[in-house]
């Protein structure tokens, strides 16, 4: 059974390393390199970040250069511009007023994409820090779950168009209404994830030990919260562009003279079937938009999970 | 546990009440009250006193404010006499002693075009909730009549029989309703009269018309059937008779019909109203997208991370992202393509490829967050303890998902239902516009377009009323689903 | 290992077990090679990830997602349970063969079941009876274990349980389909001491009714005093001492199995410091060259660091993986606290102690 051809001068006592038995030697690991290694592994993430990339510049360049406006119809009357089908000037052809629907969709996109990303950061603002308070502190809790229960009975579209009826449309009243409606909903799920964690045994620990409230926020519980966050922000940022889209549809979001992608398929959507493009186009690019940013944001919240950094 | 539910329906009238009232403030003192007109085709046509005292008439109408005219100033300040017959000459002393009673009072003065003074007091926030409070309940009494030109009108409770299909109804006379309780086979098959809504009436669309009655009537042409009248007339008629209100003069061909004075009666409809055609749509949608949404999600859970799972979240993902206005349009032309109308009026009601497309919408609209919750809820119960020793016990998977998983999966999901199936009365605000249906989801965008005040405050009433008892009905269901909440008080928090 | 004229039950050649983490590979079970004898109650012991569940999960196809069996043979009647792949030959297996009791029973049964639903149900599937056999096979089952009026409990949920009765309960699941073998995953850890006397004597006294065999995974040597037959320590995801459990208590050779001795907590004198082994175990992400243990033992030679021991036969049925039984080692005795310890335990026991007779 023993082994032959050991030296015999091994087996003399050799005292045991004290560093080298208290070594631990688990894989390497950084947040931010586990974070962009998990979210570039996504070849679909990555097409959709660039997708979306360029939308954004292309947003906010474009109509810089075009001037777009909806109310400066300098070709009214000149039937010969109406209507060109999609060509190599007009890319995505002109309207029923002459203008080119190139310039309009980037307009449209621009002020989509502008309400959509001030709403999400004021919404996840206020909704984040409301939500950690709410969730830190008992006495907020009982006093916000009733608001909650109040508020989040309502209807969140009804409020949303009898806010902008009451204050009357434009781009600043839309922002107001989508926020008034939806921070709450923001901080209540912020104050879940909260909970769940405000009482693990390391955040009693480090209390027991007395490390004040506010670093307990800061070091333990935000950097749990990023992904959180970044779920929250990947599902408004699309949500508010489709409510946008759908209360200018309907006529009680914006005000005629901004320029919007909803107005415009509320616009051409008689023209569905003589000129399908003005209908298609802005139909297709807000689509497009939504889902890469959604795609995106989705990715990087998983990625910013550190759960997801097992494996 | 029976005071949990009572405070929880304690709180959910009360939540009704701040949000009903705090919409009620907004849009009696932020939308200027002008607006109303701007879809009236009645006042362009009028010009000088005429237009003035129409405005301030509608305004009154729709509870903005209340005002008096030369003849109600006087009247009131001086009664009948003398000095009543000075007020009315313009700038007489006495007028102005009126005048100046009520401008002591808070109202404001216009001098209209022909001289003639009228005065006006706008409500603020405190009388216009007071207003629309004391208006919205009306309780039905066997005293509620009282007509100087039939001081015989009986004044009694009885029982009688509902007309239509000889189920016994409670029955009054002197009340404004005749019928006062009655069955018949129409959701929700108990209907009553004892208390009623006021909402107002509609303006400046449906004029005249009380908001509730424009909601809840039938659409489309009067629908005839074979009817037995009081009086044993048997004639053809769209007469709705358990409908029929007092009226103080019936005509004779009334009074052919009814032996008493109440002959102010609905009609029947061929079509269904707008409450109704949104929740046949909306129920049939809910049923299609519970039906397959279940099994989806339970079949993405089992198959974490495989192909058919991947696909439904792809789905989702497409739902959840891309607006669902862009959706709904291009299921709507793929809709065309196979033959099926872009319109809901195309065809109509009575034509089934009508209904199909707007269904099949709602349905997939539906299923994606059923899918993503149920999924959820699975996958997050997985590497729960009970699932490892389950799979210990030997079960198979499948069996695992079913009996187990499913089971505790399904709770919150339970939780959600009574929300669905209420909430298809409220209609589908986009699908419905698109496909221009004749329901109740395009009505608040076109109450607010037409600024009809009293169709908006009644649809936000009964959608948020809705929305809250849905879910308080949600979280009482969970008693009877989650066997650990009924013993304890806590309740479904 | 063991003779080959016992009957054998289970039988683990050569396993090997890795799981993947963050791209590097984990070797959990590092080559273990036991025998498991027809009717005994085995215990596992050894430190937190040293591998004991690990070790018992792949008896029952349970291991992690990430988790693999690289190598090795597991032979259970007639059968390599390494090979089988698909979850239908697993569903003959768990359960009916092995049952698993897992350590929480608070969690272990479905809330939203009754109870009798989740014993009665394993019956119909493994035994194929009707509902109303299985029922009462399951109140038959229910009272056995221990539970009074088992008839009126039956359509009870787990929340109206204590925690011993649904440890209770569990194991009254486990064993209702008469399994061949019972793995006790840390059975007693999350109850109240006085409890787990109850649960430990419940499961021997079944035993020795139904004739099964046990296997004990615990870091409780005051368990594995009273119940167990043989002893196998664990080590870094392998087994260095294995036999009966008077010589793991007597005479215990490998020196991890000292310091586990050494530090329990029954044995501490009043004003003395408790032993503790020092160091932390070894990485199992990285190859581990020679003997795992000797960075924290005291008694190790140069070779310890360079080759890995063999297992060294001490009686036929106790073997130690030291290289200090190798004839060219020098004579090493045993730290005194490890010395009579049976007759300590024995002793301490008797006062009342939570262990009960043996």
């Amino acid at each position: 059974m023993s082994e032959t051809n050991v030296n015999d001068e091994l087996f003399t006592f050799q005292p045991a390393d004290d560093t080298a038995s208290e070594h631990i030697a688990s894989p390497q690991y950084s947040y931010w390199r586990s974070v962009f290694r998990k979210f570039f592994s996504s070849k679909l993430a990555i097409f959709m970040l660039i997708v979306a990339g360029t939308i954004v510049v292309i947003s906010i360049i474009q109509p810089m250069i075009s001037g777009y406006s909806p109310m400066n119809t300098p070709n009214i009357n000149n039937s010969s511009m109406k209507y060109i089908r999609p060509n190599s000037t007009y890319w995505f052809g002109t309207d029923d007023k002459g203008n080119s629907l190139f310039d309009a969709v980037w307009a449209g996109t621009r002020t989509s994409l502008f309400i959509s990303v001030i709403a999400t950061i004021i919404t996840n603002v206020i909704g984040v820090v409301v939500g950690m308070w709410w969730g830190f502190s008992k006495k907020v809790d009982a006093v916000m779950i009733e608001v909650y229960n109040v508020l989040a009975n309502i209807p969140v579209t009804l409020v949303c168009m009898i806010l902008v009826y009451a204050i009357g449309p434009g781009t600043a009243s839309l922002i107001f209404a989508l926020c008034v409606t939806s921070w709450i909903g923001t901080a209540y799920f912020i104050r879940v994830q909260v909970m769940i964690i405000r009482d693990r045994e390391y955040n009693l620990a480090s209390r027991c030990l007395g490390t004040s409230t506010w670093k307990i926020i800061r070091n333990n519980i935000l950097p749990y919260l990023i992904s959180v966050i970044m779920t929250s922000i990947s599902r408004d940022v699309p949500a508010f562009i489709s409510y946008e889209v759908f209360l200018s549809y309907l006529g009680v979001g914006l005000s005629r003279e901004t320029a919007s992608l909803g107005q415009m398929i509320r616009d051409y959507s008689p023209y569905l079937t003589s000129t399908p493009y003005l209908f298609w186009i802005p139909v297709a690019v807000s689509a497009i938009i939504s889902i890469s940013l959604y795609i995106v944001g989705q990715t990087l919240a998983d990625a910013s999970d550190p759960r997801t950094h097992m494996v | 546990m029976r005071k949990y539910i009572l405070t929880r329906i304690l709180k959910s009238i009360l939540s009704l009440f701040a949000v009903v009232s705090i919409i009620i403030v907004m849009i009696y003192t932020m939308i200027p009250r002008t607006k109303i007109f701007d879809n009236d085709a009645g006042i362009k046509k009028m010009k000088g006193d005429t237009r003035t005292i129409y405005v301030y008439r509608k305004y009154a109408e729709l509870g903005y404010l209340e005002y008096l005219r030369k003849q109600d100033m006087c009247l009131e300040v001086f009664g009948d006499g003398e000095d009543y017959t000075a007020c009315l000459v313009n700038e007489s002393a006495q007028q102005h002693e009126a005048i100046d009673f009520y401008i002591n009072k808070g109202y404001a003065l216009e001098t209209l075009k022909s001289g003639d003074p009228l005065v006006y007091h706008d409500y603020n926030w405190l009388e216009l909730l007071g207003k629309f409070y004391g208006r919205l309940f009306r309780f039905d009494s066997k005293n509620a009549i009282q007509d100087e030109g039939n001081p015989d009108l009986e004044r009694k409770y009885y029982w009688g029989k509902n007309p239509d299909n000889g189920t016994p109804a409670f029955m009054c006379s002197g009340c404004e309703y005749k019928y006062q309780l009655y069955f018949n086979g129409k959701f929700p098959f108990i209907h009553q009269h004892f208390l009623t809504f006021d909402f107002g009436e509609s303006y400046p669309t449906s004029v005249g018309i009380p908001t509730t009655q424009v909601i809840n009537e039938g659409q489309g042409a009067i629908k005839n059937s074979d009817q037995t009248f009081p009086t044993g007339l048997e004639q053809e008629s769209a007469l709705i008779q358990t409908s029929c209100k007092y009226k103080v003069t019936p005509d004779h061909l009334d009074e052919k019909k009814f032996d008493d004075h109440y002959a102010d009666c609905l009609s029947a409809h061929e079509s269904p109203s707008m409450v109704s055609t949104s929740y046949i749509m909306g129920i049939i949608a809910l049923i299609i997208s519970y039906g397959f949404g279940i099994p989806f999600g339970i079949s993405m859970a089992q198959h974490k991370d495989k192909f058919r799972d991947k696909l439904g979240i792809a789905y989702i993902n497409i739902l959840v992202a891309v607006p669902s206005l862009a959706f709904i349009f291009f299921m709507r032309s793929i809709g065309t393509l196979l033959g099926m109308p872009d319109k809901f009026p195309q065809l109509g009601f009575d034509d089934i490829r009508s209904w199909i497309m707007p269904i099949v919408i709602l349905a997939l609209l539906n299923m994606p967050s059923l899918m993503m919750w149920l999924r959820r809820y699975m996958i997050d119960q997985v590497n729960a303890d009970y699932v490892k020793f389950a799979r210990a016990k030997g079960l198979s998977e499948k069996e695992i998902f079913r009996k187990h998983i499913l089971r505790n999966a399904i709770i919150p999901i339970v939780n959600g239902i009574p929300s669905s199936i209420i909430l298809c009365i409220s209609g589908a605000l986009i699908t419905e516009s698109a496909f221009a249906v004749p329901g109740m989801g395009k009505m608040l965008p076109n109450a607010i377009s037409q600024m009809n005040n009293n169709m908006v405050l009644t649809l936000t009433m009964i959608f948020t009323a809705l929305s809250i008892f849905a879910v308080l009905l949600g979280d009482l269901l969970m008693i009877l689903v989650d066997p650990r909440i009924s013993l304890t008080s806590k309740g479904g928090e | 290992m063991a003779e080959e004229t016992k009957e054998l039950i289970l039988s683990v050649k050569d396993l090997e077990v890795k799981f993947k983490v963050r791209d590097k590979v984990l070797t959990a079970i590092r080559h273990i090679s036991m025998d498991f004898e027809k009717g005994k109650v085995v215990a596992i012991v050894g430190e937190s990830g040293s591998g004991k569940s690990v070790f018992t999960k792949t008896f029952t196809g349970m291991l992690e997602v990430n988790g693999t069996i690289s190598s090795g043979e597991i032979w259970f009647e007639g059968k390599d349970l390494a090979k089988i792949k698909n979850d239908k030959e697993w569903e003959q297996i768990r359960g009916k063969k092995i049952a698993t009791v897992f350590q929480d029973p608070m969690t272990s049964l479905n809330p939203v079941r009754t109870i009798g639903d989740q014993i009665s149900e394993i019956i119909i599937k493994h035994q194929g009876k009707s509902k109303a056999e299985a029922k009462q096979l399951a109140i038959e089952m229910m009272g056995k274990v221990g539970i009074k009026d088992p008839e009126l409990r039956y359509d009870e949920y787990p929340f109206m349980y204590s925690g011993g009765m649904r440890q209770r309960i569990v194991i009254a699941i486990a064993l209702a389909c008469r399994p061949e073998i019972l793995i006790c995953d840390e059975p007693t850890t999350a109850l109240d001491v006085t409890i787990q006397a109850q649960i430990i004597r419940l499961i021997k006294s079944l035993s020795e009714e139904y004739g099964f065999t046990t296997i004990y995974i615990t870091h409780d040597l005051g368990v594995v005093a009273n119940v167990a037959d043989v002893v196998a320590v664990m080590y870094a995801g392998q087994i260095i001492e294995y036999g009966n459990v008077d010589e793991i208590f007597y005479d215990a050779r490998h020196p991890y199995t000292w310091g586990l001795l050494s530090s329990l907590p029954q044995l501490g004198e009043k004003g003395e410091d408790l032993f503790a082994i020092r160091g932390t175990p070894p990485s199992l992400f990285e190859e581990i060259k020679g003997d795992a243990f000797a960075p924290r033992s005291a008694y190790a030679m140069k070779i310890d660091y360079e080759q890995e021991p063999p297992f060294f036969r001490v009686t036929d049925t106790h073997y130690a993986k030291t290289w200090l039984l190798d004839p060219r080692a020098p004579k090493v005795d045993p730290p005194a606290a490890v010395k009579n310890l049976h007759e300590r335990m024995l002793a301490l026991t008797a006062k009342g102690g939570i262990y009960g007779e043996r």
